[in-house]
């Protein structure tokens, strides 16, 4: 009896999304389906981000950079190229509060369960800010995102990483499961 | 107004240290060379006491035009209660008093007053009036602080 309740109910959540075509929220883990679990920082420092760039420019009235041509972006987790970006750097502040990436942004990452993600985009919109205690941060990818895990790809516009909660949000999107083969039609997601 | 005059007095301030010294540390320097020149840009009233900008440098050479060939540049930024902002370093520069501008092709640094950005390029463009500074070649950064990778912890 139980099995059936459960079935039916996941069978109408479905249903629901389907016809609301409502934004996906799904774990970082994205082929475990393992709880989603915030990634603390590591106890020890962690040597600063590297940016390499053709040329920047620096507002110093505003506090902003801008960064032009071979942009590579490293830290140990992350490894990112673009065209362009730009950086707000507050005075004073422990965190960056915006930064922009555009054309041709390709990023990858590693976290820190080993899992490597790949995503394109032609832009990438950072943005962290407190608001009353609650941390809001996000990674917004615009211009046919497409993110590429171990075992799955997943096309979807725009794509939004809620970095508060840890999980992406896709907007109508489809995944290709590696599992089944890449020359296997791009199935629907839900 | 007062801004413009600020700068027009700080591009008259180091004109004049070709002929005299402009600050205390300065010392008497025979015309046409100063060495240990320092001259200040001051925030608009009513905190036209605090000084906005400080370029340095350790010694000063006239070129033709007006413009200065300087060694040591030193530039530093100010925020209201004193704290520096930006530090910008290169060995050598011409610097132009009478548009506020300093440029060089060769190397610079630029690092915040807190020590968690710091920048460096080589060849560079530095406009006084803006405070903007362009770098022209090689640029690598260093921000210890997150967010840079939009993704990384």
């Amino acid at each position: 009896m139980k099995k059936i309740i459960f079935i039916l109910t996941v069978s109408v959540c479905g249903a629901v999304m389907a016809e609301t075509n409502m934004q996906l929220s799904l774990p970082l883990t994205l082929h475990t389906n393992a709880p989603v679990a915030k990634v603390k920082a590591p106890a020890k420092p962690k040597p600063p981000t590297e940016i390499d760039s053709d040329t920047a420019d620096f507002d110093l009235n505003i506090h902003q950079a801008i960064y032009r041509g071979h942009v590579l972006v490293v830290d140990q987790q992350v490894r990112m190229t673009c065209a362009w970006m730009l950086v707000d750097l507050p005075t004073g502040g422990q965190h960056l509060s915006h930064v922009v990436a555009t054309t041709n942004v390709v990023v990858d990452f590693t976290n820190e369960q080993g899992e490597k993600y790949h995503v394109t985009a032609k832009k990438a919109v950072y943005d962290y800010k407190v608001v009353n205690t609650v941390t809001n941060e996000t990674v917004t990818f615009v211009g046919n995102p497409i993110v590429e895990t171990t075992n799955s790809t997943i096309y979807s516009e725009p794509m939004v990483w809620d970095r508060a909660s840890n999980r992406f949000h896709f907007n109508e999107p489809r995944m290709i499961s590696k599992d089944t083969g890449t020359n296997s039609p791009s199935q629907k997601l839900f | 107004m007062k801004f413009k005059a600020a700068i027009f007095y700080s591009a008259i301030g180091a004109a004049i240290f070709l002929f005299a010294s402009v600050n205390d540390r300065a010392q008497q320097l025979p015309v046409g060379h100063a060495t240990d020149f320092t001259s200040n840009q001051y925030f608009e009233p009513p905190n036209g006491q605090q000084v906005k900008m400080r370029l340095s440098g350790a010694e000063a050479l006239p070129l033709p035009g007006g413009s200065l060939d300087v060694r040591q540049l030193r530039v530093e930024t100010f925020s209201l209660d004193g704290k520096a902002e930006v530090i910008v370093r290169a060995p050598q520069c011409n610097y132009s008093p009478f548009d506020g501008m300093a440029n060089s092709a060769g190397h610079m640094e630029l690092q915040t007053g807190d020590g968690k950005v710091h920048v460096e390029g080589d060849g560079f463009l530095w406009r006084q009036t803006s405070s903007s500074l362009t770098i022209s070649n090689h640029v690598h950064t260093l921000i210890d602080m997150p967010g840079a990778t939009m993704i990384g912890s």
